[in-house]
């Protein structure tokens, strides 16, 4: 029922303490909204998007699992990690606590996810701190968290999910990251358990089952 | 042996004497401590295995927190102990078998396993290992424990630090026996927990179960393809995030192709025969009853493409119309479609199948092909196979025609629809009156009840379900309700009795020869289907009161007056030309005798008439012979209260209360305690009164009924003040408009009459501006004439002046006398006007 129009699937987490917008971002960048109240047992907790890597000339579609409601037993989440071939780490610029617990996360995704798995930094909730001169509600300097990411050799950047900035950019970084992983070889023949390469009609080719023969006169 | 001789020892204890069984597991118990060698902890386990069952409680009391820790300890480094240890847990946490005191004790030691997440983990962590025994055992054991304490297993393994990946992978263990008893744990094991569903398809479940079910034969396969079709449902049904994961994988077809349907079909091609006719057998349907319930499920929920549902919607469509599969099956498809059916009914054609006589099921006659539409009508109208088994009237039969009449009613929510349908039993233009087009369902509905023979309980059910049909068409639309007070039908015994559409023969017999041409009476205008129903109602009670009606006749005319009398109440409602029609017709006298005649046995019927008399009453507000103030005494004679009263009954009926969403088919006969001879004539019999249209629309409008009953003929409307108001509203807007559209053809005739005489003027004027441009013309010119001739006489002049005073000069040169007068001319003027 489904063309293939894409050139890699990459499986994405995100990742990060509770309420830092985890399902905002993921619904940001799938159905570009916004919700101020999400539901959190509406359980929009998976979503996908098409999206074009240009210097790779690549088009790539990105499955995201939010992994909500796991904040509490991290254990689970590690399953996700072993799966991906990107992650999200998200902290919120507002709550210096959800920063600090950044490292225990990244912690976890090392230990359980696979070596080359990409891994961007996300600053969410901006919007916060936009006009906000004297930086009162901002609890996590830019330069610091920039800092850290690159000492841990991940990529980072501040986004919103509320205004939409850098959201699908955070993404395409990310992704982009995963390809030129891919070019470089560095995963051997697409084995890293987070990427699909579509093959031609992808089709599960599943045989019928052994249908016996109706007679009709 | 070694086991046998230290069990021997155990039991009978060092020095001979018989021992009491607690002794014994005391010793056995003592013998579990890591103090002893494995050997021996390995004999006690399996002694201790061996009384579990018996002494289920002295063995649970002394040996669990040992069998636990040799669990701990010892299974994964030896096999046969691992296997030992978890089977001896798994009789004493079992709460399946023996007396209820066993069961308790079963729960007892469950809970005392789970009072901290330690085993649950060394279970998960033991899946890894992959000992046939080791793993069988350890699935078998968490299978129990999630079946005894489900959430509380599950929030251990939320926390487990491994257990997903080998979760995943146990369910394509190459040894059939483990996979298939992973699957029963992996059942437990989602049920209602979306974080676990979630993670199992991230690992890839859904290809791993897909490939069980394939492996297994598809809808073929037996209690394993059912297992994993149902963990398929678990990890789908409410769980919005893996329903959109699982429409990203090639997965959806493959549940069109399960059922052989070619999930590519285009609309324009038919299903193939090897989907349509299949043989089915009872796991066979359990098996495509799960696969139709996750289509369902998926064409339910947002998110599909249409593509996709449009597949799923045309797979369900074929099984339930156009299939050899179970009654239940088909009555599940059409539930199942979506409600805001979007389909194309009357654009896809299929070709229905009819059992060959006596062939046992094994021969199919292929039908000619028919539109969704036109099937699922004959569906509902007849059952299914023409009508095959519909004398019968078997419960699930009834189910399946009900259903129909939901995708009917579905289908038609749309006003543009109704009015098709409608439009299309009215006579076209180049016809004439004389060929009314006959569909199946005006047939059906029209079908005059035998009055001769006795009643054909077939024939009363295609009525009544032609009934509910129609309803569907007129409900709250006024267009279809006026469109449909123009049909005149034919006369419906010109064509076969049992009404099926001349689509629905086989393809390879001939078609069944014209009904001959109608003989119109030129003296009679054609009856309206409106005054058909209204005698066909009256014929109803005149044969049920008939004293030799059985009871199982007179409530299968009961049935029939109760079919038209929601019909005519759904139609007559909020539309005062047809109640007109439908007094003319006599259906005021007909609806009062019943309302007199009560009997303790039927509470429906007159509560029925005095609603739909209500309806008259209320809605009858176009000048007639019957006019309210006609009606008004009579209601009064029957008295208000009582038909109030009469009314008030329906509710308390079970026949009426019964009725839900979708539960539309009773058993027969329901509400039968005041008639004890009824029985069912087959085991299964069931019967329909009423659908959960009617049972709605009685509930939201009676009391408004109620109250109009009490008003004055000259109130403009009942009670309900809001639709008093908006009578009151639609008369005086009436007027106005009608006002206005008189002025505006008076104004229109002024204009007409003023812009003609105008005209009139115009020409003349115009012609009167030819002339006189011409005439101008005409004397401009000889103006210009006498100008020019002015002229040349002036330069003459000059000439002829100028001469002369040359040729003075030349005199006076020559020295003659020459006057001066003409020359002094000018001053002389001046001098002499002086
Ligand atoms: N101002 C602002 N609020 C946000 C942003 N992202 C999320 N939120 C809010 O933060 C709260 C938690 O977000 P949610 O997405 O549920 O976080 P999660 O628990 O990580 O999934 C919600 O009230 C969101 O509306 C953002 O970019 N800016
Ligand atoms: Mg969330």
């Amino acid at each position: 029922m489904s063309g293939i129009t894409w050139h890699y699937v990459l499986k994405f987490i995100i990742t990060g303490d509770a309420a830092v917008g985890k399902s905002s971002l993921l619904i940001r960048l799938t159905d570009q909204r916004f919700l101020a109240n999400p539901d959190p047992t509406l359980g929009v907790e998976f979503g996908s998007k098409l999206i074009t890597i240009p210097e790779e000339d690549k088009i790539v579609k990105l499955q995201c699992w939010d992994t909500a409601g796991t904040e509490s037993f991290r254990s689970i989440t590690r399953s996700y990690y072993r799966g991906a071939a990107g992650c999200l780490l998200v902290y919120d610029v507002t709550s210096r606590k959800s920063f600090t617990n950044t490292r225990s996360w990244l912690a976890d995704v090392r230990e359980h996810a696979d070596p080359h798995l990409t891994c961007i930094l996300v600053g969410n909730k901006v919007d916060l701190c936009e006009g906000d001169l004297n930086g009162r509600r901002r609890e996590v300097p830019t330069e610091e968290a920039e800092l850290w990411a690159k000492e841990e050799g991940l990529l980072f950047v501040e986004a919103s999910a509320k205004s939409g900035q850098n959201v699908e950019d955070a993404f395409v970084r990310a992704a982009s990251d995963i390809l030129s992983k891919i070019r470089r070889g560095v995963f051997d023949d697409d084995r890293s358990p987070g990427v699909k390469l579509s093959k031609p009609n992808g089709d599960l080719a599943l045989e019928q089952g052994r249908a016996k023969q109706a007679c009709c006169s | 042996m070694e086991f046998f001789s230290q069990t021997y020892v155990a039991l009978r204890g060092p020095t001979g004497a018989p021992q009491t069984a607690a002794d014994t597991i005391g010793k056995l118990s003592d013998r579990l401590s890591p103090a002893t060698l494995l050997a021996d902890r390995r004999a006690a386990v399996l002694a201790l295995k061996g009384l579990a069952r018996d002494c289920k409680h002295d063995v649970g009391d002394r040996a669990l927190p040992g069998l636990l820790e040799v669990l701990s300890n010892d299974a994964e480094v030896d096999a046969e102990i691992g296997k030992a240890v978890l089977e001896t847990l798994n009789i004493l946490c079992d709460v399946e078998e023996g007396l209820s005191t066993s069961k308790e004790v079963g729960f007892k030691h469950t809970d005392y396993v789970l009072a901290n997440e330690k085993t649950v983990h060394i279970l998960f962590a033991l899946l890894g290992d992959s000992n046939f025994y080791t793993r069988l055992a350890t699935l078998q054991y968490l299978s129990t424990l999630l079946q005894n304490r489900r959430q509380v297993v599950q929030s251990y393994f939320l926390k487990a630090p491994t257990g997903t990946g080998s979760v995943v992978s146990v369910l394509e263990d190459k040894r059939e026996v483990i996979r298939n008893e992973a699957i029963m744990m992996v059942q437990g094991l989602i049920s209602q927990s979306p974080d676990i569903q979630k993670v199992l398809a991230f690992e890839g479940a859904f290809e791993k179960l897909f490939n069980t079910v394939t492996q297994e034969g598809g809808v073929e396969g037996g209690a394993v393809a059912n297992a994993a079709l149902t963990c398929v449902d678990g990890l789908l049904r409410f769980n919005t995030s893996n329903q959109s994961y699982f429409r990203e994988t090639p997965l959806p077809p493959v549940l069109c192709s399960l059922l052989l349907f070619p999930p590519s079909l285009q609309n324009r091609d038919s299903a193939p025969q090897e989907f349509a006719l299949q043989f089915w057998d009872g796991q066979k349907q359990a098996n495509a009853t799960l696969v139709v319930g996750i289509i369902g499920m998926l064409i339910g929920t947002k998110g599909s493409s249409a593509q996709e549902a449009s597949a799923f919607t045309r797979c369900l469509v074929e099984m339930a119309l156009a299939s050899n599969a179970p009654t239940p099956l088909k009555t599940q498809a059409l539930r199942l479609l979506p409600s805001n059916l979007n389909f194309p009914l009357s654009e896809i054609v299929l070709t229905p199948y009819m059992p060959v006589p006596e062939t046992n099921g094994e021969e199919w006659d292929r039908l000619e092909p028919a539109s969704a539409l036109d099937a699922l009508t004959e569906l509902a109208l007849h059952g299914e196979y023409n009508g095959l088994e519909s004398a019968k009237r078997i419960k699930e039969g009834l189910e399946l025609r009900a259903a129909a009449v939901s995708v009917f009613e579905n289908f038609v929510r749309k006003d543009e629809i109704k009015l098709a349908i409608v439009q299309a039993m009215l006579p076209t233009e180049d016809t004439g009156p004389s060929g009314v087009p006959m569909t199946p369902l005006l047939h059906a509905l029209i079908t005059p009840p035998s009055s001769t023979s006795s009643l054909d309980s077939a024939s009363v059910t295609s009525t009544h379900l032609a009934a509910l049909l129609f309803s569907h068409l007129l409900r709250s639309s006024p267009r279809a309700k006026s469109l449909a007070r123009l049909i005149t039908p034919p006369p419906a015994s010109t064509h076969p009795e049992h009404g099926a559409g001349n689509f629905f023969v086989p393809a390879d017999g001939a078609p069944p020869p014209p009904p001959p041409h109608p003989e119109f009476d030129d003296d009679e205008p054609p009856q309206t289907l409106l005054h058909i129903l209204s005698e066909n109602l009256s014929l109803s009670f005149l044969s049920r009161s008939r004293a030799s009606t059985s009871d199982r006749e007179s409530r299968e005319w009961d049935r029939l007056v109760v079919g038209y009398l929601c019909l005519l109440s759904q139609w007559l409602w909020e539309d005062p030309e047809s109640v007109r029609d439908f007094l003319d017709a006599g259906g005021f006298g007909v609806l009062v005798e019943p309302i007199n005649q009560t009997s303790e046995v039927d509470s429906i019927v007159p509560a029925l008439c005095a609603f739909l008399l209500g309806i008259c009453y209320e809605f009858d507000r176009e000048p007639g012979e019957i006019t309210r103030t006609t009606i008004y005494p009579i209601l009064s004679r029957l008295s208000v209260d009582t038909l109030v009263g009469r009314m008030a009954r329906l509710r308390e009926d079970d026949r009426f209360k019964a009725v839900g969403p979708d539960s539309v088919v009773l058993p027969y006969p329901s509400a039968s305690y005041l008639q004890p001879s009824l029985k069912p004539e087959t085991e299964d019999e069931g019967e329909i009164w009423f659908d959960w249209a009617f049972v709605d629309f009685w509930k939201s409008n009676y009391y408004t009924i109620q109250r109009g009953l009490s008003t004055e003929p000259d109130q403009l409307s009942s009670a309900s003040g809001q639709n008093a108001e908006t009578v009151m509203l639609v008369a005086s807007l009436r007027d106005v408009i009608r006002n206005q559209s008189e002025e505006i053809e008076r104004l229109q005739r002024q204009l007409k009459d003023r812009s003609s005489s105008q005209e009139d003027e115009l020409i003349a004027l115009k012609k009167q501006v030819d002339t006189l441009s011409s005439e101008l013309q005409v004397s401009e010119e000889r103006r210009r004439d006498t100008e020019k001739e002015q002229e040349d006489l002036l330069v003459l002049l000059d000439e002829v002046t100028s001469k002369r005073k040359r040729d003075k000069a030349r005199l006076r040169e020559a020295g003659q006398e020459v006057s001066e007068d003409e020359g002094d001319d000018d001053d002389d003027d001046d001098g002499n006007s002086e």
